[in-house]
């Protein structure tokens, strides 16, 4: 939930990346980290074990001036993916704003990407949370594999869900990760706007709000 | 730090120690003393981390130099707080764990407390279930005593009604052969003694086959061999055949005062009901055998009334009366206090299913030493 603070003008929002281990979710961060522009960006928090395995998360806030003064800040997490550390999950998970989940599309991960999916649920459940009103984006990563289950397939088969259409990603080539993290800042300026009225007050409309937090490198953003 | 994700302040970052530590060095490396601080003041810049000012540094000989200060400052805190935000989410999740561990302790214990009340439950229920199998199989065997006495009493009964029938009937033609003697023989002292003789004989004799016809009436009577399982029963009647009973099985030593009144028949079971007369007239007798103090003056009360509707039945003796200590087991089967092989401990066992069975009640009244009053009560709309 968002954590408003009225006295210092500060509105902290949390993005976690969740999914199965070895999906790509701190290559997600660390191409954002180097892609992104925003109006503020801090350091990459990255807590990994020596395989390179995440052991608690990895953190990367960027941050935002409305014309208010209001100082809002978003702070990106990851998860760790392997299944014994499903309490850290649950702590990190604990009072999200939006979700990316990044899905594996090699076939042999489907199995997986469903366990892992069932977590979040569950998870989401245990802190109070419900699937289908968060923000949230499905990515499928690895695009750049040979072999992965073709697009149409899986775009098939979430069709029905709130969550389509999937977004194609390969995070380690920096394709589809900036699309993801703006289709999910667009659907978390639904959730928040009511509540903070963001244009009237602060200045800060959807436009503001999106290319704000995620201005890249070079090229300018066509509009959502 | 409140929580791992709170904004770190500096002194969540740095101890107070640490933070002198820290400014002695920088200074050392800067060519004026360089100062780092919770407070904001002149001349200063802001040290940054993670987009939240830490602190502000001040001193330093140049801008340049304050600045590059300020940077390092920042550059160690991303170590810093990398290692407290890991230590602080370790320690939230362990104490979630630890909370959920408690909690499943707990419900554990929950379960574990409800399966022992199960068991303990179940174990009554097995109690209360094996009860019930010994209850039926002591009717079963009191049932199947009752009817191979019934059969014997049959048999004898059968057996022994025919020749008591001709017996009875010659010793009437006896008689009147002997009245017929006494005209034809002559009158002298002698004869007539021998013929009186020979009459108060065959009068005896008489009284003799009318006395085991009644046994033999009383047996049918207690066997119920003539009756239906269920039927009308005249309590008084069965009171009167297990009075004769007990008599014949006590040699007609029993001094028993009958005080019948007038009773509607009820409908019951009599092999049943006079099993359980004879049962209390047993128990009585005993006792008035075992009292030694009172060697002729024991009797035996047995009265019968209506009450309403309810018929009252009392057996009373004034013999030893049941010791306090036996008084709570008497109706336990196979109690008895009785020598071995004397007494199956099934009387009062059997008396009180009996009467129960007929919907009544059985009391026992008991002081050692004075004697025993059983009372029953049968509903006349009963069984």
């Amino acid at each position: 939930m968002p954590d408003f603070h009225a006295d210092e003008n500060k509105l902290t929002l949390k993005v976690v990346f969740y999914g199965p281990a070895l999906s790509g979710k701190t290559t997600n961060l660390m191409q954002l980290h180097s892609l992104l522009n925003p109006e503020r960006k801090g350091e990459l928090m990255v807590l990994e074990t020596r395989d390179d395995r995440t052991l608690f998360f990895d953190m990367l806030p960027i941050g935002l001036r409305g014309g208010s003064g209001l100082d809002l800040r978003l702070k990106l997490y990851t998860v760790p993916g392997q299944v014994q550390h499903d309490s850290t999950r649950k702590a990190v998970l604990s009072r999200a704003d939006g979700v990316v989940f990044v899905a594996d599309s090699q076939p042999s991960q489907q199995d997986n990407n469903a366990t892992a999916f069932g977590n979040l649920e569950e998870n989401l459940e245990k802190v109070g949370l419900d699937i289908d009103t968060l923000p949230m984006v499905v990515q499928f990563n690895k695009r750049d594999i040979p072999g992965v289950v073709d697009e149409q397939t899986l775009q098939q088969r979430w069709a029905p869900t709130p969550w389509a259409p999937l977004i194609m990603a390969s995070a380690i080539q920096g394709t589809g990760v900036i699309e993801s993290f703006r289709t999910l800042l667009d659907r978390l300026y639904t959730a928040i706007e009511g509540e903070f009225s963001l244009e009237r007050e602060h200045r800060i409309d959807r436009q503001t709000f999106i290319n704000g937090l995620s201005a890249s490198h070079g090229a300018q953003h066509a509009n959502v | 730090m409140r929580t791992f994700e709170d904004d770190p302040t500096l002194q969540d970052l740095l101890s107070e120690d640490q933070l002198q530590r820290l400014n002695r060095l920088l200074s050392a490396l800067c060519r004026e003393p360089v100062s780092l601080s919770g407070q904001r003041a002149a001349a200063s810049v802001p040290v940054e981390f993670n987009l939240e000012t830490v602190g502000w540094l001040y001193g330093g000989s140049s801008p340049a130099e304050q600045q590059a200060s300020a940077e390092l400052v920042s550059f160690l805190m991303m170590f810093v707080a990398k290692y407290r935000l890991a230590a602080n989410l370790h320690h939230d999740t362990t104490e979630a764990s630890y909370a959920e561990l408690q909690r499943q302790n707990e419900a554990l214990k929950a379960s574990e407390a409800r399966y022992r009340e199960l068991s303990e439950h179940l174990q009554q229920k097995v109690d209360e279930q094996v009860n019930v199998i010994r209850q039926t199989q002591q009717e079963l065997f009191e049932s199947a005593r009752l009817r191979s006495v019934g059969q014997l009493a049959a048999g004898v009964a059968h057996e022994i009604n025919n020749p008591i029938g001709f017996i009875n009937s010659n010793l009437g033609v006896a008689r009147d052969y002997v009245k017929e003697l006494k005209d034809i023989v002559a009158s002298t002292e002698a004869n007539r003694d021998l013929l009186q003789d020979f009459q108060d004989l065959i009068a005896e004799s008489i009284d003799g086959t009318r006395r085991i016809a009644e046994i033999v009436a009383d047996l049918k009577t207690f066997s119920s061999i003539d009756q239906a399982d269920s039927s009308l029963c005249n309590i008084n009647e069965l009171l009167k055949s297990a009075i004769h009973l007990a008599q014949t099985e006590y040699s007609h030593s029993l001094q028993i005062i009958e005080r019948l009144n007038e009773l509607p028949p009820i409908s019951g079971h009599p092999s049943r009901l006079s099993q359980t007369f004879f049962n209390l007239l047993d128990n009585a007798a005993q006792a008035l055998r075992d009292d030694e103090d009172s060697e002729s003056g024991g009797r035996i009360l047995v009265q019968s009334q209506l009450e309403g509707d309810t018929i009252r039945i009392v057996i009373q003796d004034n013999g030893c009366g049941i010791p306090e200590a036996s008084r709570p087991r008497i109706f336990d089967a196979f109690f008895t206090t009785r020598p071995v092989g004397s007494g199956t401990g099934l009387g009062l066992t059997v008396a009180r299913d009996t009467v129960r069975a007929h919907h009544g009640n059985v009391t026992i009244n008991s002081r050692t030493g004075t004697g025993t009053r059983v009372t029953l009560t049968l509903p006349v709309k009963g069984a």
